[in-house]
């Protein structure tokens, strides 16, 4: 009876239109439609990577091998179960001309490569007719990039270790290049076979080999992959098949877009700012009609419903609108989108992201209207003789602060649950509420000082100042909604500011003032020596250290699989480098046990390096089995030590003793310190005498690892943007609710004898007051983000960015100023006489 | 020798309202001598706040002249209306029209200060203690009662000692006591200062203080509107 009666009244009241809730609606509609537009993109990016996911990853299935071809029974198991096979070997290498040499990731393909999806090059031929070259000189086709950077043309000659190649054509298409992940040089294709007499592919040399295999139709990949782990168990092999053709993808696409989410959020937090002042007006609006309804007998559950109801048809209209733009948006432009992608999307309506946008959207409709749809329980009947609104000081009942605490921990459950990223979730929760906590108390803070200053002695006399302050600091203020509303999307934007140009600093900046010039592997055993001579008396070289290398996966730990201890440790992704060494490394720090004497010959130790030990909660004594070329070494850890990672300088997780690896087939890695003007002449000397070696460019890998970082760090920036967008529309809501007022002031001061100029000057000064406030709190509160994340989290040195900072203030005052003026032509041109007749 | 502070000559003001366009005034000359009060008064619609609007430069003359001490106000533009005022005019309303963001101390400052004045708020805080308010000067208008702020209003129209005082209706929201300890500290102000004092209201009993009384209807003067003889 009560919601049918509530029902009633609340239709009858919606009658006068939704004029006063565009703000309302417009902060709802932003905030699902980014979440629900983020969550699109990132579902039609999953869908065409699923779609696609035979081409990307170049078969139905593919085992991949470290450092090693497929043994006879490996590939009597792969010719019995497939239909067909194609062999790929990876590795890094060196393209050298007479003039030019730069690094390259290597594919070398059989014919049948791709085994789906086509290869595209420019000339338009077959890659089996770009292979074969021209008869004398095998062909290679290699990526636009690279070959410009080279001066290469179709035609034209280069070389790959010892072996010649003649480039046929240029690499527009490579059907599997998004299952490849980061490479630090440009792709060149070859053949295999073509290789043979390179000097790249010797024992010991790094590279991955991979087999794709083509099922016939309807083969169980399910029980093919099981069969697989059993027959070729102890192999070391790393299986993947179509249903999820780039996990490292779509795990990279999966992370960002629930940061993304995360920041989403935020702005769904700022318009819920919006969509509570929105109702607390309204509601303030409606005193007298909620004090009638009383007096005609209401009870408090009537009232409350009457207008739950209300706000609930409008949450759900906001919603819809947003889960339409957000839905639509990438849709409509998914020609555009898909362009910009370097991997197929399949742009279509998805359920899932909309519904998570959509339950994020009524968690937060609820969360910021609970507490004043409370309050119209407070008002009585009496009101009706005052004129009182609902602002009321105080708390509502308690029921209402344990269901605004309910919904609050729904919202973060939520959050947590779905983006995946229960940390970064739990995390991003606590900032944004501590966020919310900094910027009330820093708008208290504002209000106080601003109210001291509009009385302090030294400001009279200057009337736009003390007005201005008066404004900022007296009663009815705007400055907590804006200070709210534009801190938060200003503290991500700081927050994003400093710990980008920290991160880069460190990366771009610091690193290269301690990390070696080059990074040189595949090193053979007999090469060794006479490298290291030749590099020692080299001009401009300060230091030269090596160390054998080997790679292995860590497949069990004390007898059980890995996982079970250490979880999904990175450690445990993919193989790992691993050395050997008599001694400790030079200046190592043993942090526990004991490293084994020189002579030792015993089972096989290993020493683990401390931190990683700690996190895959290793001790002394535990066993680890490692898969080294296929064969199986279970090694006692009998050391741990420290392993600095962030001078770019050899260090491995593990190194074992030297018998325990002695036979394996290896080479050596080495960094080179050397001036940066000597550098050139260092790989010019190197790729000259040692055609088999890679040297990697330290510089280039740090502007490569930059250019990422830049990318991640501009997508999170669109995301804050869009919360400054949602905080901006609050702001405009803020200011158009304050029309009326200042249009009430303005005549009062014309009245007085204020001039338009003062008048407009005074609003002006006030606008940017609170706008250079919620900059420089944000500037606080993201600088301590930024120094927590970047020292805590990213383990740095933090240096605070002023820049981004000033930006951020600027920023802030033009925003509120546009906001404010936009709002101030009206009072400005308001006659006083019609302003203060009317309030009479 | 008489000194004329302001006429007005076959004033007209008329507005457009959503039914169409309704004239207000239609046609008022009449002239006011310096020291004088003036008493407008008349039923509600006839038009006496409009009349002080024109007055005080608010609302601008649709026809016919205003002048005020030599300034004619049909003819200034909004800002010099706006100089005109804070030199010459101090303006009290029925509803006090307080800045809510200012206390009472810088409500009663703020005119001082757009004059230019050194010592604004020493004269303010003066001016407070002149209307009984000096424990309130830092109190928000919504913190008091309608009697103080209105007193409020009395001490920022009267404070840059203006040479026309205006008041529109001020005891209109006020109960008779309170009603009648304002009126006696505008005309307590009004002597002291020797300012001329033009009100508007609605009492026969508060218009019986002035020197002279109009009497409007329905937008002009009526015939009897000297029936009331200065006292």
């Amino acid at each position: 009876m009560t919601l049918r009666l509530a029902t009633r009244i609340a239709l009858r009241e919606l009658r006068g239109g939704l004029s006063g809730f565009r703000v309302f609606l417009a902060c709802l509609a932003l905030g699902v439609a980014a979440i629900a537009a983020v969550g699109t993109v990132r579902e039609s990016i999953n869908a065409g990577l699923q779609r696609e996911g035979a081409v990307i990853l170049g078969g139905d299935a593919s085992i991949a091998l470290t450092y090693r071809f497929a043994t006879d029974e490996e590939r009597a198991w792969m010719a019995e179960v497939a239909l067909e096979v194609s062999e790929i070997v990876d590795f890094r290498s060196m393209a050298v001309t007479e003039t030019d040499r730069a690094l390259t990731q290597v594919k070398a393909v059989d014919d049948a490569y791709p085994i789906y999806g086509e290869t595209m090059l420019e000339p338009d031929v077959s890659l089996v007719a770009a292979l074969d070259g021209d008869g004398s000189v095998p062909g290679a086709v290699m990526d636009r990039v690279l070959a410009e950077r080279m001066g290469l043309g179709p035609g034209d000659s280069f070389r790959l270790g010892t072996q010649d190649f003649t480039l046929s054509a240029i690499l527009v298409r490579e059907p599997d290049a998004a299952a490849g992940g980061f490479g630090l040089g440009p792709r060149t294709i070859v053949r295999t076979s073509a290789l043979e007499n390179s000097g790249l592919l010797t024992p010991g040399t790094l590279f991955d080999s991979q087999y794709r295999m083509r099922f016939a139709e309807g083969a169980d990949l399910v029980l093919i992959e099981a069969d697989a782990r059993t027959s070729l168990e102890g192999a070391g092999l790393r299986w993947q098949d179509r249903r999820n053709g780039a996990p490292g993808l779509t795990e990279f696409v999966d992370r960002l877009s629930a940061f993304l989410v995360l920041v989403g959020l935020a702005g769904l937090a700022v318009g819920g700012v919006g969509v509570s002042a929105a109702v607390r007006s309204y509601l303030d609006s409606k005193t007298s009609t909620i004090a009638t309804l009383k007096t005609l007998g209401a009870n408090r559950r009537t009232v409350f419903l009457t207008y739950f109801i209300q706000v609930g048809a409008l949450t759900l209209l906001g919603i819809v609108l947003g889960l339409a733009l957000g839905g639509l948006v990438p849709i409509a432009f998914a020609p555009l989108i898909e362009a910009s992608l370097p991997v197929p999307a399949e742009f279509t309506l998805h359920l899932r992201p909309l519904a998570e946008a959509a339950l994020y959207g009524t968690l937060t409709a609820l969360l910021f209207t609970v507490w004043p749809l409370a309050r119209t329980e407070d008002v009585r009947a009496a009101e009706l003789f005052r004129d009182a609104g609902l602002s009321h000081p105080g708390l509502p009942r308690p029921v209402w602060i344990f269901v605004t605490f309910a919904i609050l921990g729904a919202l973060v459950a939520s959050a947590a649950t779905l983006s995946g990223l229960v940390t970064i979730a739990l995390w991003s929760a606590a900032g944004l509420v501590a966020a919310f906590a900094t910027l009330i108390g820093a708008s208290i803070a504002i209000r106080l000082i601003a109210r001291r200053l509009a009385r302090a002695g030294w400001l009279r006399g200057h009337t736009t100042a003390r007005l201005a302050m008066g404004a900022v600091g007296g009663p009815g203020s705007e400055t907590t909604s804006v200070v709210l509303s534009l801190g938060v999307g200003l503290t991500v934007l700081a927050a994003i500011g400093q710990i980008d140009s920290n991160l880069r600093g460190a990366i771009a900046r610091d690193l290269p003032q301690v990390a070696p010039s080059y990074f040189v592997v595949d090193i053979q055993n007999d090469q060794l020596q006479g490298f290291r001579d030749r590099l020692t008396e080299k001009p401009g070289v300060e230091t030269v250290e090596s160390a054998p290398m080997l790679r292995g996966i860590i497949t069990q730990i004390n007898g059980r699989p890995a996982a079970e201890t250490a979880g999904d440790h990175w450690v445990l992704q993919g193989d790992r480098g691993i050395t050997y060494s008599t001694d400790p490394p030079e200046g190592a720090v043993i942090t526990a046990g004991t490293w084994w004497e020189a002579d030792y010959s015993g089972p096989p130790q290993v020493s683990f390096a401390a931190e990683e030990a700690a996190e895959m909660n290793l001790s002394l004594g535990d066993e680890v089995t490692i898969n080294v070329l296929g064969r199986d070494i279970a090694a006692n850890v009998t050391s741990f030590r420290e392993v600095d990672f962030s001078t770019a300088g050899i260090g491995f997780i593990l190194s074992m003793n030297p018998a325990a690896l002695a036979g394996a087939p290896h080479t050596h890695i080495a960094t080179v310190y050397a001036d940066e003007a000597a550098e050139a002449g260092i790989l010019r000397d190197l790729a000259q005498t040692y055609p088999n070696i890679t040297a990697i460019r330290v510089r280039d890998a740090i502007d490569r690892v930059s250019e990422v970082l830049r990318s991640i760090a501009a997508a999170v920036t669109y995301g804050a943007l869009a919360t400054l967008l949602t905080g901006g529309i609050v702001l405009i809501g803020a200011a158009a609710a304050g029309e009326r007022s200042r249009t009430f002031e303005a005549a009062v001061l014309k009245t007085l004898g204020a001039t338009r100029g003062a008048i407009l000057a005074n609003f002006a000064l006030r606008s940017a007051l609170i706008g250079a406030a919620a900059g420089l709190v944000a500037i606080a509160a993201g600088a301590a983000a930024g120094w927590g994340i970047t020292r805590f989290v990213m383990d740095t040195d933090y240096v605070f960015e002023p820049i981004s900072a000033f930006a951020i203030v600027v920023g802030g005052v033009l925003v509120t100023l546009v906001a404010g003026l936009a709002f101030a032509w009206g009072p400005l041109a308001a006659r006083p006489a019609s302003v203060l007749r009317a309030r009479e | 020798m008489t000194d004329t502070v302001l006429t007005m000559t076959d004033a007209q003001l008329s507005l457009d309202g959503n039914a169409g366009r309704v004239d207000i005034l239609k046609g008022i000359t009449l002239s006011v001598q310096r020291g004088e009060s003036l008493g407008l008064i008349g039923p509600s619609g006839s038009g006496k706040s409009s009349l002080l609007m024109l007055m005080g430069g608010l609302e601008r003359a649709t026809g016919g002249q205003v002048t005020a001490l030599g300034h004619d106000l049909t003819r200034l533009g909004e800002d010099a209306l706006a100089r005109f005022r804070r030199e010459h005019m101090g303006v009290v309303f029925q509803s006090f029209h307080l800045i809510p963001t200012m206390t009472a101390l810088e409500n009663v400052a703020t005119p001082l200060e757009l004059a230019g004045v050194a010592d604004a708020f020493d004269r303010a805080s003066a001016e407070l203690d002149q209307v009984g308010l000096a424990a309130r000067k830092d109190h928000y208008p919504a913190q008091m009662s309608g009697g103080e702020q209105q007193r409020v209003a009395l001490a920022r129209a009267a404070a840059p000692r203006p040479d026309i005082l205006l008041a529109d209706e001020p005891t209109g929201n006020l109960d008779g006591t309170t009603g009648q300890a304002i009126m006696d500290l505008l005309f307590g102000l009004r002597d002291r200062h020797g300012a001329t004092l033009i009100l508007v209201t609605h009492s026969r009993e508060l218009a019986a203080r002035c020197n002279r009384v109009i009497r409007l209807r329905d937008g002009q003067i009526a015939p009897e509107q000297d029936a009331k003889a200065a006292e």
